[in-house]
């Protein structure tokens, strides 16, 4: 199977700047700067990729939004991975950095930006000590700095670290952390594109996306668009955790049938164990039941199985799993991870952990499931940011799908109170 | 007394350089005392500021928005324990419950001996690899009882 | 209207013509349709973060918010249906999910943006069945503001005051989501000059008037339309008041003046109308004892005893003492009394040389911000003129305005500036002229040629002075901001060239604002309290223009004494008699041991004043003025705007106005007998030259500019000489906002601010007096001490001292001499 971003992953090695030339590294940077940086923007939309971060919008399609002739601009690679279930990125950090750095250093060209920034979350001190380490190979062999290999064109790079806060991988509060701010999201419009980092136009990318770069230059854009399906093109890295037998990322081709990945790939449910629900994007996607499990790793057949492909992140749940305790632990996770900015969402995410609270205690009551539903509907496209809106997935679906569920917590109080 | 020594200096040049506008320099300077102290105290946020033409009142807003940041002194350890929900499918919570007793901090806190601070964490990108934990700038993966014992008893 | 700057869209139905950039909401207003908002501010900017705004807008897929939403053609609104509706439960819902239902104990009831919103806009219930969590209630935030943590509902309003209007990020938000609260670094006191905006902004009851605290119902006040009598500014307030006590004081915006903002002694600083230290009752003193007297016969006997040293002296023999605490009303009639009535021209108000008059427009507020380029001279905003302070701040940051700043000590602006130069303390004559020699070059003019004037001896070197000489010349349209009252000897004339110089320059267009600190010093001098000067700028030798204008009754023409030749005179013997009226010049002018011998030399002093003073207790008659709260007149600020200044409270005691108008009716054929302030303002608007738009009618919303006062066009005097060699360290005063005085005294809300007595050191004369910081010393000038702590700090060049006037009982200005320049002797204690 097609292997863009996996190939080589586990060599020996691969971080460093020699054993990345040797196995073709690179390669792509005089093919792309012999094309003008506009071709390479045309190309990246004709090869179909879509952004890999969670929001699945056509990359080449945002490049070229930058306002024409402002500059300087900026780039900002989203190496903020705090989706839970997702753990690819790291993977693309800590053993094939000089990748991400080949596709930041094309990407930089077609969209003619002099100074990139890749955001890592804070506790990716060690992907973060090695990427630096690349960048230094990587300017010491001249693929970075001035008038990069004749072209003419500049590119400064550098790493820079967040501090712990979820909310900093939504790209406006990304670009706040990254000013010296606290992150809070901004304002939309106008757009990064149009008014990013320090008020100029910026392209902020996930990791895996900047990464597929190279391979789309290398090959050709026909070659991507050739994989996958009709609005779906490439490959994607799956991070596969739960309750599977061999949790890891695997780079599946899009429309891969979600019962390969757990099945096949993931070896399983573990101890053999009976496939109750399964998140496929990372817990800001609606849960899905086991009967959904045919379904295509794609983002129009997820969207159409009424979830969302997300940021890749396939979470497993087998039959032992109470929905309602990991949604609670899940509702916890949003609450915490609130900037606190717009009034729904900082009331809200506290107020469904309470009602979600009494329920896994046993003292909740069919009321406690009509207003957290009647609160999602509150929260849903009402907040400043999407933050909102993937706390009230985990709830709504859960309700929807396995309310069975939260009937036998509720039944438990009636008997509960019936005995006593 | 708060004051940034040569060595901080010179990175702390280095850190602005990187930045058409040093107010981004903000959070690699609250980390550098963090990282160096543990903590970060009412008289380095004030320093912080004063280096970066930022009011003191600034420099906490920002600092205590994020979670890396501590306002009191810390273990020679901070071990950042996963409780999200991958982790918590595997267990994470009896090996939270077992971690903390193990060390005298039930439900999380700084051992009398300061050398460990165990918190709960939210995702920390290791679920392939759950249940896990983050000791310092070191991820620990597929814990078990044994595994934590082992890791913790090993730290010098 | 085809106009390509304006918007139509639909709004429920209502078709509504905006102009381009207009939010939603604001458009919405304009015809009537009211949609909620908390966190939106139109001083702020939009946020979008309360999420009380949702309006349902055709084309779009989600609710959007309509603060953040510009207006766009053809745009359909809805704000009235069940999605909407709704949704804004929902908010109202959250909102108050936590909320303590405090109303029946919070001050902001009745006048909350909270409670008015759910009562039209909320759910009839709550479904919250949990306990609500707790916070800190009612703990300070400062001396004069409560924060109640429970009631905050997290609109960022006022940290966002703090960090856009201030400038400070004093007051901020802390930690995250649900644990999100505002606070200040360290919980220290949110102490800022203009932290009280906060309480008028804040749209539930967190932030609240710690002095007002439980004093009164909003509903139950009286609110009186108002000025403040602080400073310069005469920002717009409204007085509250119930049972004719003073309850508090709100910002009543005025966007041409003090763009909605006050600060904090506007605010907080009105304990004077209630000190025990006023003077209520007119007094005679008889041998040693002073004898109440009504204050109206009182007012005749003073006139009575002038006439009488008159008749026996001469006109030249009497003299008044004005101030720019006065209104126009006030000081016009005074002006008539002495000028007209007693036939002198021996009229003052400061000690200060100044000339009425600009050669260019005198500008407004508006037009720092419209101005590229402002140029400060000589001036201290924030602790003179705290308003202009932010609107300079705000033209910096938000309106694309560069900032040029020449003056002897280092402000807080300075960090705002593209340029801010340092000269020698005293130098700054020599320093004006060498940038007005500078840009006169360039245009061809022919410079000052003077050898006072030397390039090197300004204290700026020379590359920085070519800079700044182009940064003027590329100005394009600058604003002059200058405090006369800083200028040392006769620079203002020089001043003034250089006003002349730049306006001469074909690019440019150039106005200035005489920013001296007093309330009403732009009236002061408008209506004519000056020996050489009759009102509107009128010398007192243009014989022609003032029989034009006053009639061709017997005027004096002889220039007058200033107010120091007063001093002198009166010193000597030759002045008899005084009227000081609302100053204080034992405290406030040079050389106060002087001064006060002098007084006491004077056969006859009368003291009109509001407070008991050092001057008031020599008096011989002393007449109460009532001051403002209970006062009614007009003053002009330094924009040149007249406003209404009504009064709050009732008192029985005659107004000023009836004082000086029985005065001077003692001494007419034909008494005038004014019905109420504005009978005088009518009259005087005929008369005074730029006045003659000032009515009732005309100065009702806003106020209203005076016509500029044009400068009489003359030769630029040679600079008086300073001799730098002389030795001790010259002596800079300046002006401290929260100063301990007669206005604000111990017992003042804001006693929290007072500083103790320091004198700035340069470290180059620190060490040669071998002198470190903290140490004690005395300075000494004039036969006078006064301590003060040492502070190295390089606030000016070396040469000089720093001492901020902190307060009455420092007597700082005792050892101020009459030269241009004070020398003091810094001897450690």
């Amino acid at each position: 199977m097609t292997q863009i971003l996996f190939k080589n992953i586990d060599m020996e090695g691969l971080n460093s700047i020699d054993v990345y030339e040797s196995q073709g590294g690179y390669k792509s940077l005089e093919k792309a700067f012999a094309k003008k940086p506009d071709e390479i923007i045309e190309m990246v939309k004709a090869s179909g990729l879509r952004g890999r971060g969670g929001a699945g919008f056509p990359a080449g399609l945002k490049w070229s939004f930058l306002a024409k002739d402002v500059f300087p601009r900026y780039l900002a690679c989203n190496a903020d991975e705090s989706e839970p279930g997702t753990c690819k990125d790291r993977e693309l950090l800590e053993k094939n950095p000089h990748l991400l750095i080949e596709g930041i250093i094309i990407t930089c060209y077609a969209c003619r930006i002099e100074t990139g920034y890749i955001y890592l979350r804070g506790e990716f001190q060690h992907a973060s000590d090695l990427m630096d380490r690349a960048i230094e190979e990587a300017y010491a062999k001249g693929y970075l700095g001035k008038n990069i290999m004749g072209s003419g064109s500049n590119l400064d790079l550098y790493t820079h670290l967040g501090a712990g806060a979820y909310i900093c991988g939504e790209e406006s509060a990304l670009l706040n952390s990254l000013e010296g701010m606290r992150g809070e999201p901004r304002l939309k419009p106008p757009f990064p594109a149009v008014e990013g980092l320090y008020g100029k136009p910026t392209v902020i990318n996930n990791v895996e996306t900047l990464c597929v770069v190279p391979w789309i230059i290398n090959e050709g854009p026909e070659k991507h668009a050739a994989l996958g399906t009709e609005k779906s093109k490439g490959t994607k890295l799956v991070s596969v955790s739960g309750h599977v037998k061999k949790p890891g990322n695997y780079e599946v081709v899009m429309g891969t049938p979600i019962r390969e990945i757990i099945y096949d790939m993931a070896g399983g449910i573990r101890n053999d164990n009976q496939l109750k629900a399964y998140i496929p994007g990372g817990s800001s996607t609606p849960m899905l039941p086991a009967s959904k499990v045919d379904v295509l790793y794609d983002y129009e057949s997820i969207q159409a199985a009424g979830s969302m492909l997300g940021s890749g992140a396939l979470i497993v749940m087998d039959h032992t799993v109470n929905v309602v305790e990991a949604t609670l632990r899940l509702t916890y996770f949003y609450m915490h991870e609130s900037c606190g900015k717009c009034t729904p969402c900082r009331e809200g995410t506290r107020w469904m952990w309470q009602l979600l609270n009494q329920l896994q205690n046993g003292t909740g009551t069919n009321e406690h499931v009509d207003k957290l539903l009647d609160i999602s509907d509150n929260m849903s496209f009402k907040c400043f940011c999407p933050l909102g809106d993937a706390a009230v997935a985990p709830i709504v679906s859960g309700i929807q799908h396995f309310r069975s569920d939260y009937d036998e917590l509720i039944k438990k109080l009636t008997t509960d109170t019936v005995a006593g | 007394m708060f004051i940034f020594t040569q060595e901080d200096e010179k990175k702390i040049d280095k850190i602005v350089k990187k930045y058409p506008f040093k107010q981004s320099a903000l959070l690699p300077l609250l980390t550098l005392v963090q990282r160096r102290d543990g903590y970060v105290s009412p008289e380095a946020m004030r320093a912080i500021g004063g280096k970066l033409e930022l009011s003191p009142g600034y420099v906490q807003s920002v600092m205590s928005f994020y979670t890396m940041y501590h306002s009191e002194p810390t273990g020679k350890y901070i071990i950042l324990f996963c409780h999200n929900i991958s982790c918590q499918l595997n267990g994470a919570d009896d090996l939270f419950a077992h971690t903390g007793e193990k060390l005298g901090v039930k439900g999380g806190g700084t051992t009398e001996d300061k050398k460990f601070t165990l918190h709960k964490e939210e995702c920390l990108a290791a679920c392939c690899g759950a249940p896990m934990m983050r000791i310092n700038d070191t991820f620990y993966e597929n814990l078990t009882k044994e595994k934590i014992d082992k890791i913790l008893d090993s730290l010098p | 209207m085809t106009d390509e700057n304006k918007v139509t869209l639909t709004i429920d139905g209502k078709t509504i013509t905006a102009p381009k950039g207009t939010m939603v909401v604001d458009a919405a207003k304009s015809v009537g349709i009211e949609i909620p908002v908390f966190c939106y501010h139109e001083k702020l900017g939009p946020f979008g973060c309360c999420r009380m705004c949702l309006v349902e807008v055709e084309k779009m897929p989600k609710l959007t918010t309509a603060c953040t939403l510009q207006v766009a053609p053809d745009m359909v609104v809805k704000t009235d249906t069940p999605k909407v509706e709704k949704a804004q439960q929902g908010v109202l819902e959250f909102t108050l999910l936590n909320h303590p239902l405090d109303c029946p104990v919070c001050d902001k009831g009745g006048e909350c943006p909270l409670q008015d919103n759910t009562f039209k806009f909320g759910p009839g219930d709550t479904r919250m069945d949990f306990k609500r969590a707790n916070n800190d209630k009612a703990t300070p935030l400062s001396p004069v503001i409560t924060i109640d943590r429970e009631r905050c509902i997290a609109c960022q309003r006022c940290t966002r005051y703090s960090d856009i209007i201030e400038q400070e990020s004093a007051l901020v938000m802390l930690n995250r989501g649900f644990n999100n609260e505002v606070g200040t670094f360290n919980n220290e006191p949110y102490d800022t000059k203009y932290s009280g905006n906060v309480i008028d902004i804040c749209p539930v009851g967190a932030l609240t008037n710690t002095q007002f605290r439980f004093k009164a119902r909003t509903w139950d006040l009286s609110n009186s339309e108002t000025l403040c009598a602080h400073c310069g500014c005469n920002c717009n307030m409204t007085l509250g008041s119930r049972t004719n006590n003073l309850m508090r004081i709100e910002a009543r915006p005025n966007d041409l003046v003090d763009d909605g903002w006050i600060c904090d002694k506007a605010r907080f600083g009105y304990g004077f109308i209630e000190s025990d230290n006023r003077l209520i009752e007119a007094t005679n003193l008889i041998g040693s004892e002073k004898k109440t007297v009504k204050t109206l016969d009182a007012a005749a006997l003073a006139v009575e005893s002038l006439k009488k040293i008159i008749d026996e002296h001469g006109p030249e023999s009497v003299g008044f003492i004005g101030s720019a605490f006065g209104t126009n009303e006030e000081l016009y009639l005074y002006h008539k009394l002495f000028r007209l009535k007693l036939g002198t021209n021996n009229l003052d108000h400061k000690t200060y040389l100044d000339t009425p008059g600009l050669p260019v427009d005198h500008y407004d507020f508006l037009n720092i911000e419209t101005a590229n380029l402002i140029l400060l001279i000589g001036s201290d905003p924030a602790e003179e003129l705290p308003i202009l302070d932010l609107r300079i701040k705000k033209a910096v940051t938000r309106k694309g305005v560069k900032l040029a700043i020449l003056n002897d000590q280092k402000t807080e602006l300075d960090k705002f500036a593209d340029l801010s130069l340092r000269y020698d303390v005293g130098a700054d004559g020599t320093a004006l002229a060498v940038l007005a020699n500078g840009l006169a070059g360039e245009l061809g003019i022919s410079s000052i040629d003077d050898d006072a004037i030397n390039p090197s001896a300004t204290g700026i070197n020379e590359e920085k002075m070519k800079s700044m000489v182009e940064l003027v010349r590329s100005g394009m349209k600058i604003c002059v901001v200058y405090n006369p009252a800083q200028l040392t000897g006769n620079a203002i004339y020089m001043l003034k060239h250089l006003l002349t110089v730049i306006s001469n320059i074909p690019t440019i267009e150039c106005g200035a604002i005489p920013a001296a600190p007093h309330t009403n010093a732009v009236g002061a001098m408008d209506m004519g309290i000056l020996p050489n000067f009759y009102p509107g700028g009128i010398p007192v030798s243009d014989k022609e223009k003032i029989e034009q204008i006053w009639g061709e009754a017997a005027l004096p023409k002889a220039k007058g004494l200033s107010a120091m030749e007063m001093i002198d005179k009166a010193e000597s013997g030759e002045l008899k008699a005084m009227v000081i009226y609302r100053n204080n010049p034992i405290i406030d002018f040079p050389d106060g041991k002087r001064v006060e011998a002098a007084l006491k030399k004077l056969s006859l002093l009368v003291v009109h004043d509001m407070m008991e003073t050092e001057t008031s207790l020599l008096a011989d008659i002393t007449l109460p003025s009532n001051g403002p709260g209970y006062d009614e007149g007009t003053t002009t600020n330094i924009g040149g705007r007249v406003q209404y200044r009504r009064r709050g409270l009732n008192t029985k005691s005659p107004p000023d106005w009836k004082i000086i108008s029985r005065m001077i009716n003692s001494l007419s054929e034909e008494p005038i007998e004014y019905l109420s302030s504005f009978s005088v303002t009518e009259e005087l608007s005929k008369i005074v030259p730029g006045y003659s738009e000032i009515n009732k009618k005309s100065i009702k919303k806003e106020g209203k500019t005076r016509e500029t006062i044009a400068a009489i066009n003359g030769s630029v005097p040679p600079l008086e000489k300073v001799d730098f060699s002389r030795q001790g360290l010259r002596l800079r005063v300046t002006n401290q906002l929260f100063s301990k005085d007669k206005i604000l005294d111990a017992s003042s809300p804001l006693a929290h601010h007072f500083l103790p007595s320091i004198v700035y050191l340069n470290e180059i004369d620190a060490s040669k007096l071998s002198l470190s910081g903290g140490d004690k010393v005395v300075l000494v000038a004039n036969e006078a001490e006064v301590e003060a702590i040492v502070d190295i700090s390089n606030r000016c060049n070396p040469g000089a001292v720093i001492v901020p006037k902190v307060s009455d009982e420092q007597g700082l200005l005792k050892l101020a001499q009459r030269e241009s320049v004070s020398w003091v002797e810094v001897k450690k204690c």
